[in-house]
């Protein structure tokens, strides 16, 4: 039995919802309440209570706030984070509580302020103030653990997907994801990330000999969440594309090299770090230039300042390297058949020049 | 090139847009003091919207918009283009991340052309302050340490003397009689006579006194703010966030202006309108189809509203 009678719920970003499952419900001894998969409605729903200007997976992450207090949440706790995400938190509150939604709204950004982590945990052992410190670190290591495996499985899946026509990858991803959310131990996790490596490694792939490979980039939330991108990984690897992406929790946050490190390989393009992701996603790119990839595709929400920046020099680099970009802007009334179109005349145009260069 | 050729100095060339209506006079003191000409752009107009407009990525704000073609109406027109890159005065006194790109997004922008770009880097965050970054600037432009630093103390004083003078002028205002309308935005969109200056002369025509929430004692606005905001990060929507706080009662009506998409205002101006309460707010979003019929509508009915609240009470008391 949970030591604390709450039930949290946080906001709703791709499958890492798995994640902080497990972080409330074995470090923080609570029932974490998942909402419901993100549909048309969670984003009309946002949208409504949100200020037009503003980014859209503010409207996105609001509307996932309302879905879970719906599902019978009592505490919301908000993420902290950099940009415009450290003022969602006061925002969300306010609009949450002026539209009657009732709730304790934890927001982990009043506690990131004074740059000490002791206080951003303190801050988080305040939703259950009975659990104990000592769980909470030995659960939180083993969160980091699991949010690694969830982004190495979905970047072997998304690799390789496209070129198995059995289905069986697509069952196995199914699958460790399920098991992602059912996990209560750390073995729990380890056996369900070995049997999806297992039959990744097993089954055999039906690939060409020089398959089409496409490097997405983009901003923080939209490019690695498939609802807010349409799926774009998917579709591309359903046209037969091997797809990558660098962008996701484990590189960014976990691992990652350090601005310095980065900015320093692509100093012919930006002097500066130029925002949060900036950097990264301009290195990623010369990267995958480098490598011979046979395109980009950016992904970014509307209105998302750093990557809008980053366009003209994502051009200048695409120019450079010759390898063709696609920028996608993501909202609330992006259409799958729209994107559908775009992506196929994508992918037309890089085999015509895939064909040229042979 | 040689310093001290007298006769013809290296011309720097200033965009009169966004952070020149804060450092304008800093900018002016410091190159003058090192012996360089100083050429600002024309101030703007719908040609130079436009040619921003045409250049600039597809979604930036109207602000970086104007600001590109100023650049451009400098581009050829002298040795360098003054562009510093300011990230933050501070923790949690961040400048919107569109200045911390705002270098390196102009020299791409402009790299077809062989135009010399300088620029100086602010970061506190970082431990390089302001006058760290001017005297590297001018190292780099082959001063000793001691004339750079010379020449940024004569320009930080030049600029704090020209603020406080603006500041007391302003604080006059708020004693005066009429009806007073505080005007909230970013200094780059209220100066600037194609964007928020339309909103300044509006009021003046409706016989309003117009007060400038961003002309105030900038230390203690940024103090005030978490009392509506705590955890606002974005140092000029503190200063606006805090003169509000300091000004709402001494004003008859408030003005949100903001410029389409200004990232920071998205929120705040959300926030405030839905905080601020007993003072009438008015929110006006202005980007580059804005005529100046439809704001000059809006400020004239956000005005009779006011007056037929204040009139309507008197008639009461008749």
């Amino acid at each position: 039995m949970p030591s604390s009678e709450k039930k949290i719920a946080t906001i709703r970003y791709a499958e890492y919802s798995a994640a902080f499952k497990y972080l409330v419900e074995q470090g923080l001894d609570c029932q974490f309440i998942v909402q419901p998969r993100m549909t048309q409605r969670t984003e009309k729903i946002g949208e409504k209570y949100s200020p037009d200007m503003v980014c859209t997976p503010f409207k996105t992450l609001l509307g996932t706030l309302i879905e879970a207090l719906e599902a019978g949440a009592d505490t919301i706790i908000m993420p902290n984070g950099i940009c415009r995400l450290s003022y969602y938190g006061e925002l969300l509150r306010k609009i949450l509580m002026d539209e009657g939604y009732e709730c304790t709204f934890i927001n982990l950004n009043a506690y990131a302020m004074s740059g000490k982590p002791k206080d951003w945990l303190n801050g988080l052992k305040s939703v259950n103030p009975k659990a104990k410190m000592s769980h909470l670190l030995s659960a939180g290591v083993e969160t980091i653990k699991m949010v690694e495996y969830l982004d190495e499985i979905t970047f072997e899946y998304y690799k390789g997907c496209g070129f198995e026509p059995t289905g069986a990858w697509q069952k196995a991803y199914k699958h460790f994801i399920a098991a992602m959310y059912r996990a209560d131990s750390k073995a729990a996790i380890e056996k369900a990330y070995n049997e999806a490596k297992q039959t990744f490694d097993s089954v055999p792939l039906i690939k060409p000999p020089h398959p089409l490979k496409v490097g997405i980039i983009g901003e923080f939330y939209t490019a690695v969440d498939p609802f807010s991108n349409r799926e774009v990984e998917e579709k591309l690897a359903n046209m037969g594309v091997e797809v990558h992406r660098w962008m996701n929790m484990t590189h960014r946050l976990i691992h990652y090299p350090g601005e310095k490190n980065l900015n320093v390989e692509i100093k012919e393009y930006c002097t500066y770090e130029m925002g949060p992701t900036s950097t990264a996603n301009i290195w990623a790119a010369k990267h995958y230039a480098e490598q011979g990839f046979h395109g980009l595709v950016h992904i970014k929400s509307a209105n998302c300042t750093p990557e809008i920046d980053i366009v003209p020099i994502l051009q200048q680099l695409s120019a450079h390297y010759k390898i063709p970009l696609l920028v996608l802007t993501c909202d609330t009334q992006t259409s799958d058949v729209g994107l559908m179109t775009r992506l196929e005349a994508f992918y037309d145009m890089m085999e015509a020049k895939g064909r040229q260069l042979k | 090139m040689d310093q001290n050729d007298k006769k013809n100095p290296p011309v720097v060339g200033l965009p009169r847009g966004l952070l020149y209506h804060r450092y304008g006079t800093l900018w002016q003191t410091f190159f003058r003091a090192l012996g360089y000409e100083v050429k600002l752009s024309a101030p703007t107009n719908r040609a130079v919207m436009e040619e921003g407009a045409r250049l600039a990525p597809d979604e930036t704000c109207l602000s970086a918009k104007i600001f590109l073609g100023h650049v451009s109406s400098l581009v050829g027109n002298c040795d360098y283009i003054f562009v510093p890159r300011v990230a933050n005065l501070g923790r949690y006194l961040d400048l919107c991340v569109r200045f911390s790109a705002l270098y390196d997004m102009t020299c791409c922008v402009f790299k077809q052309t062989d135009q010399k770009f300088l620029t100086c880097n602010v970061d506190l965050e970082n431990g390089l302050t302001e006058e760290d970054a001017y005297i590297a600037l001018g190292q780099s432009l082959g001063f000793s340490h001691k004339e750079a630093k010379k020449a940024y103390k004569a320009a930080a004083k030049a600029q704090a003397q020209v603020w406080d003078l603006a500041v007391k002028e302003q604080e006059k205002l708020y004693k005066s009689d009429g009806l007073k309308i505080l005007v909230a935005g970013h200094s780059y969109i209220l100066e600037d006579p194609y964007a928020g200056g339309m909103i300044i002369k509006g009021l003046r025509n409706l016989d309003t006194i117009p007060l400038r929430a961003d002309i105030t004692d900038r230390d203690s606005a940024v103090k005030k703010s978490p009392d509506l905001c705590p955890t606002c990060r974005w140092v000029m929507s503190r200063e606006l966030i805090g003169s509000i706080i300091q000004h709402r009662y001494k004003v008859d009506g408030i003005v949100l202006v903001t410029a389409f998409p200004c990232g920071p205002d998205s929120m705040v101006n959300d926030m405030l309108a839905r905080s601020i309460k007993g003072v009438p707010v008015l929110q006006l979003v202005l980007d580059t189809q804005t005529g100046t019929a439809g704001v000059e509508t809006r400020l004239e009915s956000f005005v009779d509203i006011i007056r037929m609240k204040k009139g309507g009470a008197q008639d009461a008391v008749v």
